[in-house]
């Protein structure tokens, strides 16, 4: 699917729907260029599952951060990794193991060695708006169907 | 009575350690990538990884205390980060600093590595008093701290997204200025003109910060010139950029101090180098009859001897650690 972000308050909601609809042991990867919105789009995301959103900061240089909510939120971001399958020896793959949803910026860079089950999120920069693209692997699709519904009554 | 402490750092990409007496003398300063320890690993030096700071706490450590011209025998304490950074690198120095300080029945000191660029400073400048502000600025933090006793602090303001150094590592990268992106937008901006571009203001609580609204607004200006095929002076952008970024440093600095009453002025991080800071915020200060201190740059940097000497401040006022201090990725925030 893809829908067209008018705004960073579109971001948001974007954001406040994925988490809604995220389930324990879920994998979100994110990708888009430089200024894209992927961060801003995981405060939305860490909103709805009762984080405080201005906690959630970029983890380009700390490279994970953790946040504890209605479901753990392990959000990683391999961009400045030389080497992104060293994440894995860092807890990457004890989150992907684990209860929480784990987010990750940037998952491209790594993408022959992250599970092929997963969410796959794009932002498109368009001018001042964005479009997000979402994919789904077989065992998403459930999910995919519900963001789909959700994303079309409110960014027609 | 002297007390040396060997202090420990391994939170992100740096394995370091140093011995400090009496919290204000370094007796020595090691940092593995400073080192050419390429040679001895015949040119390949592990990346950012657990393994790397594995093969590096010894031999770093042991350096810290052959460099200072002392044997374990004489440590008093070890103070170690335990947080904020990896979980895995916290891990490998934290367990070091454990088995040190347990086999030889030391007093074990916890350390924030934020709290610990503060230290910094009173590292580089022996007269240094509380209370005072710090404005702590590097690729991953940017925070604003109040320091009313030495040995203790509190958190008044941070950044709610990008940190100000991630900014510049970022920006650099988009206008195809290179890496590591702080010095080489500075550089760009030397002949560049502050003024050519105005980007918006972000607004977000009194000393609260934000960077990724001007981030964008910046790669946005670069491609918009780019599609319409208009030239761009890419130094004026650097300039332009920098100096944003420069007077919302300095105005929530400067903010902070008088909301706190403070007379000094700290500044500490990575981004502590970047000249046009020291500039204007010394200006700033200069004005409200106010003092700056910042480090030298090899103390702006991710280091051991800020841990050690942050120690022995903790250390003085008890603040010392039990056996299960685990590692914090999140302390602090």
């Amino acid at each position: 699917m893809i829908f067209r972000l008018k705004s960073e308050k579109d971001t948001h909601q974007a954001g406040l729907i994925l988490g809604e609809m995220a389930s324990s042991g879920d994998l979100f990867c994110l990708s888009g260029t430089l200024g894209a919105g992927k961060t801003y789009l995981t405060k939305g995301i860490a909103e709805s599952l009762g984080i405080d959103p201005s906690k959630v900061t970029s983890p380009t240089f700390t490279l994970v951060q953790e946040y504890f909510g209605k479901l753990p939120l392990y959000h990683w971001d391999l961009y400045r990794l030389e080497d992104p399958s060293e994440a894995l020896d860092l807890g990457l793959e004890d989150h992907l193991d684990g209860d929480g949803l784990t987010v990750i910026e940037w998952a491209e860079l790594l993408e022959n060695e992250l599970p092929k089950e997963r969410l796959s999120i794009r932002l498109i920069p368009d001018g001042d708006c964005r479009n997000i693209e979402i994919l789904a692997s077989s065992k998403y699709q459930k999910t995919y169907a519900m963001i789909k519904e959700r994303f079309s009554s409110c960014f027609a | 009575m002297s007390t040396l402490v060997l202090g420990i750092e391994s939170s992100c990409d740096e394995t370091a350690a140093s011995v400090v007496r009496d919290g204000r003398e370094v007796l020595s300063n090691i940092i593995a990538t400073q080192i050419p320890w390429h040679k001895a690993y015949g040119g390949v030096v592990p990346e950012i990884a657990s393994r790397k700071h594995l093969e590096f706490i010894n031999p770093v450590i042991r350096k810290a205390l052959d460099d200072a011209g002392v044997t374990l025998d004489d440590i008093g304490a070890v103070a170690v980060t335990y947080g904020p950074g990896l979980v895995g690198a916290l891990l490998v120095g934290l367990s070091a600093a454990k088995a040190l300080a347990y086999s030889r029945n030391l007093p074990l000191v916890g350390v924030n590595h934020i709290e610990g660029h503060i230290y910094a400073n009173f590292l580089a400048h022996q007269d240094l008093e509380a209370p005072l502000v710090c404005l702590t600025v590097s690729g991953g933090h940017t925070t604003l701290l109040y320091i009313e006793e030495m040995g203790d602090y509190t958190i008044i303001g941070q950044t709610r997204d990008d940190a100000a150094g991630e900014a510049f590592d970022k920006v650099s990268r988009v206008l195809g200025l290179g890496y590591p992106g702080g010095p080489a937008v500075e550089k760009a901006a030397q002949t560049g003109n502050p003024n050519a571009f105005r980007f918006p203001k972000a607004l977000h609580g009194e000393l609260d910060f934000s960077f990724s609204g001007l981030k964008t607004a910046v790669i946005n200006t670069f491609h918009n010139a780019g599609q319409k095929g208009e030239e761009l002076n890419i130094n004026d952008l650097a300039a332009s950029f920098q100096e944003s970024v420069v007077e919302v440093l300095t105005e929530k600095t400067m903010l902070a101090a008088e909301k706190k009453n403070a007379k000094n002025i700290l500044l500490s991080g990575g981004v502590a180098s970047n000249e046009r800071l020291r500039e204007v915020l010394t200006a700033a200060c200069k004005d409200a009859h106010k003092t700056l201190y910042f480090p030298p740059k090899v103390l702006c940097t991710d280091n051991a001897a800020m841990i050690a000497c942050a120690g022995f401040y903790r250390l003085k006022k008890g603040n010392i650690a039990k056996w299960d201090l685990n590692a914090d990725p999140r302390l602090g925030l």
